[in-house]
């Protein structure tokens, strides 16, 4: 399957080719390409953002390494996120999980309902949110930003592992219980193996989602709990140090690392498969 | 309706009672009024083309399914509503559905870690199974490193390792070609013989349901039409139904005449007296009948050869297919196929268009019963 692409009909196509390269390449380009800017920005001797840089400098770099409140900043990101993408995976997995097994109209009612914030309006959620945490004094603490997090990491968790569940066998299941399966055993033995390629795909969705997002965190933000991004969304009002643009090509590089490591793990994965044909 | 003492006092091994299947309030029953016994080491065949609730009857035995009527029985013990995994009954789906993740070995000892086997016994008892189909070379492979024979023979070890006393085959050997079918048939047959577990087999394919089972079970539109042993079946079919998905038969309208001694005299087209077996139909004077006349039976008779029952013909077609030849006639108005082998075709093997006499036994054509749809 991975190697189909590679065959000798795969460049006789020149219409999707063509298309490609006048429709979708100049958007990309243009739009992707300054966030590669950013690099060569951050690597200016100058204490000011600017283009072209005054090549070669690091100091960028480690002023945010040693800026307290942004290490604090990057931390408090990062404790977020983390608790985003375990609550998305487990809501997210369960929720999958469980759709699996209905059918009929339930089933699509739940899936859209599940759906909605993909599809809701993120400023007004956030409005919501922080007006209905500064009710309860919740507004201000970490934990809460993560789970409003996780609400909108876990419909990617639910989009890949449902994937991943489109592609199990359902005499597996069966197989499983008559071999003596309870339920429990059924969900490690079978499912749980299913789902792992699907919720790790989700997962690093849900952690990027949430390691990037603004707007919610901006508004439940509070004293020493300021996120990442929105630490960088307020500097750059007032300080257009090159720090910022270090800070960006450091995400732009977590970005890269991870989807090649997805890239890897993809391409192990089938090359492990087609052996021997049925 | 709960009844708590065991119910069958006979030695069948698994007794399925009038079960009705049917999904959704109201919905067409797939499966109708379904009544049989598998007796202990019994190879018993489910069979029928596809949509006759064959599988829908063998999910009601693993458990999978639920019967909308009846129960269905194990030594005597009602499992109607027992969970699938309660029954331990070995089961090998169409798809093989081996566990993708796991090695060949850890799938064979599946069964015996859930039953919480300690894992020393568990592997000897997985390395045996295997050897038993010839696979132990490949324990520690992925199941996706094995062709289509191999995963099934995987399959049928592990549905096998944790000794049941019942394996329920769903159309196993279907995603493989000729040969590997008719190995494997051999190899489920000398298995089932070694073990000695009861078998419960569900195929389309009459020849395999024939090679394979003590008992057939043909099943028609949700209904099972006959259970007999294979040979029964092929000579005694109920109906229209069986006598045709049994192999080919010839059909032959005709009216019953009377008793003539164990047979019965039946006037066929053109005014033929014939003797026939009864079968399923009345004895009764002047009623309409069906003869089931199967192709080797029908003899092209010698100038001086006669036989019970003799009728004109005329060779329409004749294929030359080896082992036999296989003549298409014209006798009493109709078309009828006859098949027999090449040397003891009488009469120097009759050319297109000649006009023979063919000829059969008194108790070669069988009475059909009514179709299903018209019995009560």
């Amino acid at each position: 399957m991975a190697l189909s692409s590679s065959g000798p009909g795969a460049w006789r196509r020149p219409s999707g080719a063509s298309l490609l390269l006048i429709g979708a390449c100049p958007l990309q380009v243009f739009l992707l390409a300054p966030t590669l800017i950013v690099t060569p920005m951050a690597l200016t001797k100058s204490n000011i953002i600017e283009f072209p840089p005054v090549w070669i400098s690091v100091h960028a770099f480690s002023d945010y390494l040693r800026d307290p409140e942004w290490m604090a900043d990057t931390l408090v990101s990062l404790k977020i996120a983390v608790l985003a993408t375990t609550v998305a995976c487990f809501v997210g997995a369960s929720t999958a999980l469980a759709l699996h097994a209905l059918r009929g109209p339930v089933r699509g009612a739940i899936s859209s309902f599940v759906m909605l914030p993909m599809m809701a309006p993120v400023i007004v959620l956030a409005l919501g949110d922080y007006l209905a945490l500064s009710k309860v004094g919740l507004v201000g603490a970490w934990p809460m930003i993560g789970l409003a997090h996780s609400l909108m990491g876990v419909p990617y968790v639910v989009l890949s592992v449902q994937t991943s569940l489109s592609g199990l066998n359902p005499a597996l299941v069966r197989s499983a219980r008559s071999l003596g399966a309870r339920d429990l055993a059924v969900l490690l033995h079978v499912y749980w193996p299913a789902i792992r390629p699907g919720l790790l795909a989700g997962a690093v969705f849900a952690f990027y989602g949430s390691f990037d997002e603004v707007i919610l965190s901006l508004f439940l933000q509070g004293p020493g709990v300021t996120t990442l991004p929105v630490q960088m969304f307020t500097s750059i009002q007032y300080e257009l140090t090159p720090k910022i643009a270090a800070v960006s090509s450091l995400l732009v590089l977590l970005a890269a690392v991870t989807l090649v490591g997805q890239g890897l793990l993809r391409l192990t994965a089938s090359r492990a498969k087609p052996l021997a044909a049925p | 309706m709960a009844d708590p003492t065991p119910r069958s006092a006979s030695d069948a091994y698994l007794e399925v009672d009038q079960v009705w299947k049917a999904y959704g309030a109201g919905g067409e029953p797939v499966v109708r009024d379904a009544s049989f016994a598998l007796a202990q080491g019994q190879f018993m065949t489910l069979l029928g083309p596809s949509g006759s609730g064959k599988t829908t009857i063998l999910m009601m035995v693993a458990g999978f399914e639920r019967p909308t009527e009846g129960r269905i029985f194990a030594r005597g013990r009602d499992i109607t509503t027992l969970p699938p995994h309660q029954r331990a009954f070995g089961i090998v789906f169409q798809g093989y559905a081996l566990f993708p993740h796991m090695s060949v070995q850890d799938n064979v000892e599946f069964a015996l870690r859930m039953r919480r086997v300690e894992s020393h016994a568990r592997r000897r008892r997985a390395l045996d199974m295997l050897d038993k189909v010839g696979l132990a070379a490949f324990a520690h492979r992925r199941p996706r490193e094995l062709s289509g024979g191999q995963q099934q023979r995987v399959a049928l070890a592990r549905a096998l390792a944790f000794e049941p006393d019942l394996l329920l085959l769903d159309e196993p050997l279907g995603a493989l070609d000729k040969k590997m079918r008719e190995t494997l048939q051999n190899e489920i047959k000398d298995i089932q013989r070694k073990t000695g577990v009861s078998v419960l087999f569900v195929t389309h394919d009459q020849a395999e349901a024939m090679m394979m089972s003590d008992v057939i079970a043909v099943m028609e539109d949700g209904r099972i039409a006959q259970i007999d042993t294979p040979e029964q079946l092929y000579n005694h079919p109920v109906d229209r139904f069986v006598a045709t998905f049994l192999g080919e038969t010839n059909l032959l309208p005709c009216e019953v005449q009377g008793a003539d001694g164990d047979l019965v005299r039946v006037r066929m087209a053109a005014g033929v007296i014939c003797s026939a077996r009864s079968g399923k139909a009345p004895r009764s004077g002047a009623s309409a009948a069906t003869m089931s006349l199967r192709p080797e039976a029908v003899k092209l008779l010698a100038a001086d050869e006669t036989a019970d029952n003799v009728v004109e013909a005329e060779v329409l077609d004749r294929v030359f297919l080896g082992q036999q030849i296989r003549y298409t006639l014209r006798a009493l108005g109709q078309s009828v196929v006859s098949v027999g082998a090449p040397t003891t075709a009488m009469g120097g093997h009759p050319g297109k268009g000649s006009r023979i006499r063919i000829g059969w036994s008194r108790d070669a054509g069988e009475l059909l019963g009514p179709d299903a749809g018209q019995r009560p």
